[in-house]
């Protein structure tokens, strides 16, 4: 009799149970996402697993602790979120990473948010993103602890891809870049830091990029806007402000024996603010550039970088930097060149324009080369012109040592001669 | 007797509460995307789909299964690799271009991996599956990992290395890491433009007599009706058999190594579109082929040297360089080998070398 009294119960509990296990993994919960997945560490070969089975609408949450991988990959899908307890207590480590290009590898996914993680030590880069649509890449940190040319290219690496947001990250080591977007259209990268990087920040092949409230400090270079020949598109469309961009002295460590010709930051002299390279409509205003003691700011042409630039040109390519507005930057710089500056080839020639200009003019014996300088190269000489500043390079600078067109292009001949007149490049 | 009744409620109520959750479960978002996408699902072990006839590790092939080969192949390791196309019943191939053929719906590509240990014997590692989806005309990836027993395969989606000691083309003993490619991986190679295809078995790559063999591969599927459309031969490209040096050109032979080794990725659309370099086996363009073309985001991969090749001088090619590489993020192919092909270098070495140096 009792036991016919609690059958009820009993199989109420049995049901309750089956139900619950049918369909509620203990893992799994919603809240606007289909699928909610929770993990922690020791959970990495589920984690793996989850990611190469991934469903459209996934939200991955990882608890605080670190992680070891080798490397992890979702290949296409939809809104897929990766969220951890904050980029100082979610560690994913990829020490051990024994094959592939990069840490975590996103392809095809419109709609990926990753925040809150710190991604370390992978054997190429450490994020990459290729060919995706609407990223958010927030509150992350990826860093190699060495900071040389044995770490990888690019700590945060969305190329191809289209509406990416880098808000509130972190990069330090890259022996590339630590924030790099490369062919992208659409990119905001803010409230960022990227420090001990041969570039901190790179815009490359990319169209409407707006960098703003960063701080790129003691990288060889603190931000670069390039285009590049021979790739899916051309950049420009550049929007740089409200950025601090301090103390970039750093020696240049990206792996290039010979530190020869066009390979991009490579090319970047140790010392430099901001340098533009064959790219066009670029407004940087409201940063302040201080002690980047080599140039605050660079304007170059494909050709002082490789002399086969011209053969180049096509509709995704144009050697010439045009359509480049400088205005209301704070801009300061220390006593003398970075050591490292002598060593590199693009650097000993800022050393040369400094030394030429005082030669030219005894009076600045004891003055720095000025903050902006332009290699020269204008489009005069694809026919022979001599249009003053026929590339619309628009300055509107207070103070003294504003600019200096360095004539590169005669920088081994008689005829040398850099000229820091700056009307002929003063916004009208 | 009212507590019977009682008892009846609670049963009643019980039993609905099941039901109706059953039904919530069942009419979640996510049951239903399954629902929708249903098509070909991959079954757990390889003997369930019946390719082959007798023991299953000597891959008998049974009637339904076209066992062919490429006429240059990739390199994974050193694999031995069994390659086979099962066709859906009474459906045919087409030709359509020297690119790859039309394979009907429900069409699957089988290929295994084995390799020789020292005692000469072939040991099974993995078996890889491409399925044309009939729903959405879509094809899917699958790898099944052969057991100790070596008497089944069984479906395995996140990779895994396998320590092995093998024989190499020469029949040196080497150890290492084989990779089993996760289910990502298998796509970072197939997709272009966000689809997913199949690589090897394009027209050009399987237009040559077989060993043993006494008529061309293509012209035997004809002949058993289970290729259609096909023209003479003579009038498709022939892709060069990287090893032969007597019947193709060292410009030939090392432009097919890098079209079935690279070109699956270094091609518009690829996975390494964004490169700009692009090896494909018709490509001409200079700038493309890395021919004194800067590296774009090669990183510490590009090994401190400044172009892909510079003819002349592989010592200062990158191309060179990372084929020569086993370490990551700078071995090329990124995936699916974890030692060095030392034909496959020396016969792209050779070739950059050959080129003339360019007049300064």
């Amino acid at each position: 009799m009792i036991k016919h009294r609690n059958l009820p119960f009993f199989l109420l509990i049995i049901i309750s149970t089956l139900v619950f296990s049918a369909c509620n993994n203990n893992a799994e919960k919603t809240n606007g996402f289909i699928k909610t997945l929770v993990f922690g560490p020791g959970d990495e070969d589920k984690i793996m697993e989850a990611f190469l089975s991934i469903k459209d609408s996934t939200k991955i949450e990882f608890k605080e602790g670190r992680y070891n991988f080798n490397r992890l990959s979702i290949n296409q899908g939809k809104n897929i979120v990766l969220s951890g307890a904050g980029p100082e207590k979610t560690v994913f480590d990829f020490s051990a990473q024994t094959q592939g290009g990069e840490g975590i590898r996103i392809t095809d996914v419109i709609g990926f948010t990753i925040s809150g993680i710190r991604l370390q030590d992978s054997k190429g880069d450490l994020i990459k993103l290729n060919k995706c649509t609407d990223v958010v890449i927030d509150n992350v940190h990826a860093l190699w602890h060495v900071a040389d040319s044995t770490s990888g290219g690019y700590a945060i690496y969305p190329v191809m891809c289209k509406n990416v947001l880098i808000d509130h990250s972190y990069a330090e080591g890259a022996s590339d870049a630590g924030i790099y977007v490369g062919q992208t259209q659409g990119a905001v990268v803010r409230n960022c830091k990227a420090t001990k990087n041969v570039a901190g920040c790179e815009i490359e092949n990319t169209s409407d990029a707006q960098v703003y409230d960063n701080e790129f400090y003691n990288n060889t270079a603190g931000f670069l806007v390039f285009d590049l020949p021979g790739l899916s598109q051309r950049g420009g469309n550049t929007k740089a402000y409200n950025n601090f961009l301090h103390d970039n002295n750093l020696r240049n460590f990206a792996k290039s024996g010979s530190f020869g010709t066009s390979w991009g930051v490579g090319n970047a002299a140790p010392g430099s603010g901001i340098i533009i390279l064959a790219t066009s409509n670029v407004e940087l205003y409201s940063n302040r550039i201080i002690n980047n003691n080599s140039s605050a700011i660079a304007i170059a042409s494909g050709l002082t970088v490789d002399d086969k630039a011209m053969e180049k040109i096509n509709p995704a390519y144009f050697p010439i930097s045009r359509n480049i507005n400088i205005h209301d930057n704070v801009m300061e710089m220390g006593q003398s060149f970075p050591q490292e500056a002598y060593t590199h080839h693009m650097g000993q020639m800022l050393v040369s324009v400094e030394q030429k200009l005082a030669q030219q003019d005894p009076t600045r014996k004891n003055t720095r080369i000025p903050f902006i300088l332009y290699d020269g190269v204008t489009t005069n000489i694809m026919n022979n012109g001599t249009v003053p500043n026929p590339d619309s390079i628009c300055i509107k600078q207070e103070g003294v040592n504003i600019f200096v067109n360095a004539d590169i292009i005669n920088i081994n001949s008689k005829n040398w001669h850099p000229n820091t007149d700056i009307k002929p490049y003063t916004c009208q | 007797m009212k507590k019977s009744v009682n008892y009846l409620l609670v049963l009643v109520l019980c039993t609905t509460s099941l039901v109706m959750q059953l039904q919530s479960c069942k009419n979640s978002p996510e049951q239903q995307q399954t629902a929708k996408n249903s098509g070909f699902e991959f079954k757990a072990r390889l003997s369930e789909y019946g390719f082959f006839t007798g023991v299953l590790k000597e891959l008998h092939p049974s009637a339904r299964l076209i066992n062919y080969d490429l006429a240059s192949p990739l390199f994974s390791d050193y694999s031995v690799k069994d390659r086979f196309i099962w066709l859906p019943l009474g459906q045919t191939m087409k030709y359509v271009s020297d690119g790859l053929l039309d394979f009907p719906d429900s069409t699957i590509i089988i290929k295994n991996f084995a390799y020789q240990n020292k005692n000469h014997e072939r040991i099974m590692l993995e078996t890889r599956l491409l399925v044309k989806d009939p729903a959405g005309k879509s094809w899917k990836v699958m790898t099944y990992l052969w057991n100790k027993e070596q008497t089944d395969a069984e479906k395995f989606i996140i990779g895994k290395k396998i320590p092995i000691e093998l024989l190499d083309s020469k029949g040196q003993l080497v150890t290492t890491n084989y990779q089993v490619p996760n289910t990502n991986d298998c796509k970072s190679c197939h997709v272009n433009t966000s689809k997913l295809t199949p690589i090897g078995p394009k027209a050009r790559n399987l237009n040559f007599t077989r060993n043993g063999e006494s008529i061309n591969q293509l012209e035997l599927w004809a002949s058993t009706g289970q290729l259609t459309a096909l023209p003479p031969v003579s009038r498709i490209t022939r892709m060069p058999d990287f090893q032969d040096s007597v019947n193709y050109s060292l410009d030939q032979r090392a432009r097919a190594y890098l079209d079935i080794n690279c070109a699956h990725c270094h091609t518009r659309g690829g996975d390494a579109y964004n490169t700009g370099l692009f090896l494909e086996f018709e490509q001409n363009d200079p700038n493309y082929l890395g021919i004194m073309k800067s590296p774009v985001s090669a990183g510490g991969g590009a090994g401190g040297m400044n172009f892909d090749i510079v003819p002349g001088h592989a010592k200062t090619s990158i191309l060179a360089y990372r084929m020569n590489s086993a370490e990551p993020g700078t071995a090329m192919p990124e995936l699916g080998r974890s030692l060095i092909h030392h034909e496959g270098v020396d016969l792209v070495v050779d070739w950059i070398n050959a080129m003339k140096p360019l007049k300064k």
